[in-house]
């Protein structure tokens, strides 16, 4: 028995398990976490090494080099980068999305194995680092604080740190900002020498009376007691008391020679936040965790320990990622409910019965509630991917309900019983419901074969468009006949308010339908200038072609930026923080829209996980700004970004700076565009002319915002050349001459202070003002192993250096990157704009420029997708070829795919939207969803002749009556667009690209496929009667000539 | 005795039944999907793309007084929903076992 005369006999069952479906999808629901993107696997590895002492060459020669030509064989490595500065070496293995990153990690690990033994005896074990984007902090809080700044650290990590640590998926909290307490001996050179003690012994004893030493048990009558000494300070202002040597028999204290200073560290970063010092707290999370939950859990902690702090302190968040992901998927929800909406608008509009808009609606929250199913099963998340899929299908799970529907109305009418009609209605129509969803299917499912980072975001898509086809196809052959059989009357009747609404809509239908049919006589009539007309149309829109720029990801505003400053290298903090105060004064006054600016400056402790990991320096300073949300302000992000750009280019003190919109650059999918120019070469004069060049010209292009040289400049430093010959006379080697140069400038931690156990450090070091001039180095006085004393003058000069940069590699290969934003206009116009100047560049020898960046990113997604399109148009092809058992037909229907992409071309040049990842991808969903309107005309055309209608009566009715099918279906993918395409929400700009394109290309296509496809089988209908009839006349011919030949024998 | 041989659009295949039991005609014997169309007017029904629809036949043996009876309710039957397509026609029956 078939599915549907089951499902009709078997009304409650049917019914029962499509509730159960529901309920299972609502509960799926109810447990999706939310995210903005499905998941995307890290594909990066890196390789750290260090090697002490060896400078940046070095480190290329030695340890860079032959780690990279071992590393460069592992499997699936798309680039491989590295770095390689004074001591370290990083390299930076990207592998093709898609590949299990443990299989690949063990692959490096094996790899560098084998390297091991022929890298240098004294550099350390390279480690493995697996970055992901888990590692971006979920939220930056800042804190706030006047009274209880100096004990900051202490309170935020006691009393914040640790409570949101323990959040479940928290994986790390960071505090920058707040130094750590630390307890200085700052020693007085002079007063040194002149006691004749030295640093060193000062550390030693330190260390050596700040112990507690147990002293074992002894027994005392009948019990037994341990022995212990209490050597440890309870004070800091005990260690003045230090005995440190004697002079003329007097004792020498520690006071004598030194001051005790219960302090912070010296350097450390400093946060601002709203223009006062405070510090910040950073929530990475745990691999894998969900932010939004994470927020949320954080959100209820943080009132709980707000009220634990000293009243002073104040907690704000600065960045709260999961605000923007909120936000985000509610506004794509809300586009969800419109779609719906107006879709059953459209089929109430065309059916005029509420009971039959009711069966066909139905079929929308089943297949998509169903989808909810997929996608908890499968550990997936409710994102901007998945919600975009039900969206698209809003529109395309009515059209099989909707074809069952119309056919089983059609046998009521003939005067079939609803049981009857609802059961051989459906089974008439079965083959070509299943048909057209598969030509959906042969779409929608080799998006879930893509590969790369489009892979990445498609595959979901691919799932769940297919998925929701084959449960609405499923729903329109057994729900749809269940409730036909159940819900649908024969009436002819109409009640008065029915007619005074329905009329007018019905009698402009039917002047649509004549109009139409009017208007296709005319075009079979004249078929050939209709058909040249139509192709005009198409080649003329492939000339518009020229005037719609392209770009890889639409920008999306999340209200985010993030902008990172660059004094000259050795600048002091304080300088940077008063130019950044100016900044900050201008920027806050000029741009309303900023909600929190915050800014980090200084060297960050290499405790601080999330800073170390950031570039930092005195000299740097990073920013990130919040602004109100979009639809508070007036100005986008990019306007504004733009603005701030063109703020710091009057500010000369900066060397470096990078306006980031969405918080950092280059992040794959939000963010602007970024146009990166690599430049291969080994000599650095000749790559650095080059860079310099090409930042010239860049800087004339249009748009090119921002341009950036990665080589860093030659860092100048002081260097200490000892003279090796007067240290061995003096008996003294040059580490240790080195080594107390660094425990006088540097410090030697000597020992711990411990306090309600927490554990600060006791540093030795030279009075801070001792050490601010080159004499003052040269006047350090180093001890030999007999107590001597020499100044560093005598054994060393202190000379000026520069120190070469970073040596930046890439496949293998020194590199310089210059790189620039693309700025209110296409990238793609950027390029050919500069790509003519770069060619004049007269290049030295062995020296190659190559285009990266959004660009390569872009290529290759075009490339991977253009690649779908023909397979997928292949597919579609086979799916109509069988249908129709025709190689002609489906080819006719094929035409509406060029229909299509013409309006996607009209209407990205009439909106001046880019053609962009997102609208490739409504364009390839277009090949299923306008084939449709082929199929469904063809079809009844065919019909219509096997029916003995002649070709030209077969053309002109069978396209009246499919006329509003048609329109039907069009219109409800159409209208279910529009919410997409006009959506102002939050992160709205990343899906509107697609709901423009498929719009345009559906209603040019729906329009011309409803003229050219009649039009088209007119001309292959005539021509194939021709060659009949020519046949007939032939094999006629050849029996009159037979005829005689056989009477005369 | 007399045969009745009804060829029907299937959507009459349960409403004729019923209406046999109704008029005390218990044996009968159809064919659920056949083909065939008729003389002068309806439309074909072939089961085919240009013709999805599909007939029914049947043959009903019946004493001679309730073939009026049946024909008439068929009858109307037909002229009730004259779109679908009814037709009976009565033989003789000459023996039976």
């Amino acid at each position: 028995m078939s599915l549907y005369s089951s499902s009709v006999k078997r009304p409650v069952t049917t019914i029962l398990i499509f509730v159960a479906v529901v309920i299972l999808g609502l509960f799926s629901l109810g447990k999706l976490p939310i995210d903005l993107y499905p998941d995307i696997d890290t594909n990066t590895i890196m390789v750290m090494t260090t090697y002490q002492g060896a400078s940046a060459e070095d480190i290329e020669q030695n340890l860079t080099r032959p780690l990279e030509n071992t590393l460069n064989s592992v499997e699936h490595l798309k680039h491989i980068t590295s770095n390689s500065r004074e001591n370290i070496s990083i390299i930076t293995l990207e592998f093709e999305y898609g590949y299990d990153i443990d299989v690949l990690t063990n692959n490096v690990r094996d790899k560098l194995d084998m390297v091991s033994s022929f890298l240098p005896d004294d550099s350390q074990t390279p480690i493995i680092f697996k970055f992901s984007t888990d590692m971006i902090p979920i939220a930056l809080i800042s804190a706030a604080a006047n009274e209880s700044l100096p004990g900051l650290y202490k309170i935020l990590d006691e009393n914040v740190a640790n409570p949101l640590a323990r959040v479940d998926g928290v994986g790390s909290v960071s505090i920058a900002g707040a130094p750590k307490r630390e307890i200085h001996i700052y020693v007085d050179p002079i007063k040194l020498e002149a006691y004749n003690v030295s640093v060193e012994t000062i550390a030693a004893l330190v260390g050596a009376e700040n112990r507690n030493t147990p002293g074992g048990t002894f027994d005392i009558g009948s019990e037994t007691y341990s022995l212990r000494v209490q050597g440890e300070f309870s004070d800091p202002q005990q260690l003045a008391g230090i005995v440190v040597g004697s002079n003329n028999g007097a004792v020498v204290h520690l006071s004598d020679v030194a001051r005790i200073d219960d302090s912070l560290q010296e350097r450390a970063q400093e946060t601002y936040t709203n223009g006062s010092k405070g510090a910040m707290i950073i929530i990475q999370k745990q691999s894998g965790a969900n932010s939004v939950e994470i927020s949320n859990q954080v959100g209820k902690v943080l009132p709980n320990i707000q009220k634990n702090l000293p009243a002073d302190v104040k907690l704000d968040y600065i960045v709260d990622t999961s605000d923007n992901i909120r936000n985000t998927i509610a506004s794509l929800a809300e586009t969800v409910m419109y779609a719906l909406i107006f879709v059953v608008i459209v089929v109430f509009f065309f059916l005029g019965r509420w009971r039959a808009t009711i069966i066909i609606v139905l079929t929308i929250p089943i297949s998509l509630i169903a989808s909810f199913i997929y996608l908890y099963a499968t550990g997936n998340t409710l994102n901007i991917v998945s919600l975009s899929a039900l969206s698209i299908s809003i529109g395309m799970v009515v059209d099989d309900a909707i074809v069952v529907l119309e056919n089983v109305t059609t046998h009521i009418e003939r005067g079939a019983d609803p049981k009857q009609a609802a059961v051989h209605g459906t089974n008439e129509v079965a083959i070509s419901v299943i048909a057209s969803t598969l030509t959906l299917i042969a779409v929608f499912f080799p998006l879930t074969l893509v590969t790369g980072m489009t892979g990445v975001l498609f595959r979901q898509l691919g799932w769940m468009v297919t998925i929701m086809m084959i449960i609405s196809t499923t729903a329109a052959l057994s729900l749809t006949p269940m409730l036909c059989s159940r819900m649908l009357r024969l009436k002819t009747k109409h009640g008065n308010f029915y007619k005074r609404i329905y009329g007018p809509i019905e009698r402009f239908l039917d002047k649509l339908d004549n109009g139409f049919a009017w208007l296709l006589n005319r075009a079979v009539n004249h078929r050939w200038i209709t058909s040249a007309l139509v192709l005009a149309i198409f080649v003329g829109s492939l000339l518009l072609m020229k005037f719609v720029g392209s770009e890889f990801f639409p920008t999306s505003d999340n209200s985010r930026l993030g902008v990172s400053l660059e004094l000259p290298i050795g600048t002091r903090v304080e300088i940077a923080k008063e130019v950044t105060q100016r900044l900050y004064d201008e920027w806050r006054e000029k741009y309303p829209e900023i909600k929190v600016l915050n800014y980090t400056v200084g060297q960050a402790s290499s405790d601080n996980t999330w800073a170390s990991m950031q570039s930092n320096g005195s000299h740097i300073v990073s920013m990130n700004i919040r602004l109100v949300n979009p639809s508070e302000r007036k100005r986008s992000i990019v306007e504004i970004a733009g603005l701030m750009r063109e703020d710091l280019k009057h500010y000369p003190e900066f060397k470096k700076a990078q306006v980031n919109v969405g918080g950092s650059r280059g992040g794959g999918m939000s963010g602007q565009n970024t146009v990166n120019y690599e430049i291969y070469g080994y000599d650095f004069t000749a790559t650095d002319s080059v860079a310099q060049a090409l930042k010239r010209i860049l800087s004339n292009v249009e748009g090119a915002a921002d341009i950036n040289i990665s080589r860093s400049d030659y860092q100048p430093e002081y260097q200490v050349d000892f003279d090796r010959e007067k240290l061995a006379i003096y008996g003294i080697n040059s580490s240790t001459a080195a080594n107390a140069l660094r425990s006088r400038i540097n410090g030697t931690t000597a020992s711990y202070y411990r306090e309600d156990g927490d554990e600060y450090d006791i540093k030795v070091m030279y009075e801070p003002d001792r050490r601010t001039s080159i004499e003052d180095i040269e006047n350090i006085t180093l001890y030999n192993p007999l107590g001597q004393g020499i100044k560093l003058k005598e054994v060393g000069t202190v000379v000026e250096r520069f120190n070469p940069p970073t040596i930046e590699r890439k496949d293998r290969e020194r590199i310089i990157t210059v790189s620039t934003v693309v700025q209110n206009r296409p990238m793609s116009e950027i390029i050919a704009d500069a790509q003519p100047e770069i060619d004049k560049l007269d290049m030295p020898p062995g020296v190659i420029v190559e285009l990266s960046g959004s660009y390569e990113d872009q290529q290759d997604s075009f490339r991977d997708l253009s690649t779908l399109a023909i397979l997928i148009i292949l597919l579609v092809y086979i799916v109509m070829a069988a249908q129709f058992e025709s190689f002609t037909y489906p080819g006719i229907i094929m035409s509406s795919i060029m229909f299509a992409f013409s309006g996607i071309v009209i209407i990205l040049f009439l909106t001046g939207t880019n053609l962009n990842i997102m609208s490739m991808i409504g364009a390839i969903m277009l090949i299923g969803i306008v084939v449709k309107n082929g199929i469904v005309l063809i079809d009844y055309i065919t019909l219509n002749r096997e029916r003995g209608l002649s070709v030209r009566r077969s053309v002109i009715d069978g396209g009246k009556s499919r006329l509003r099918p048609v329109l039907m279906t069009s219109l409800t993918t159409i209208l279910g667009m529009v919410p997409m395409a006009v959506g102002q929400g939050e992160g709205a700009e990343m899906w509107r690209p697609m709901g423009i394109s498929v719009i345009g290309g559906l209603t040019f296509s729906t329009i011309l496929t409803l003229l050219f496809v009649p039009t088209m089988y007119t001309i292959f209908a005539a021509y194939g009667m021709r060659r009949q009839r020519k046949k007939l006349r032939r094999a006629r011919a050849a029996k009159k000539s037979e005829k005689p030949q056989s009477s005369t024998i | 005795m007399k045969a009745i041989f009804i060829a029907f659009d299937q959507a009459y295949y349960e409403r004729i039944i019923e209406m046999l039991g109704k008029n005390g005609c218990r044996g009968f014997t159809a064919w659920q999907e056949v083909k065939g169309r008729g003389s002068r007017t309806g439309e074909p029904h072939y089961g085919t793309h240009a013709w999805p629809s599909m007939a029914s036949a049947m043959l009903t043996v019946v004493e001679d007084g309730r073939v009026k009876t049946i024909l008439d309710a068929l009858h109307s039957m037909d002229l009730e929903t004259p779109k679908l397509g009814l037709r009976a026609f009565v033989l003789p029956i000459e023996q039976m076992i």
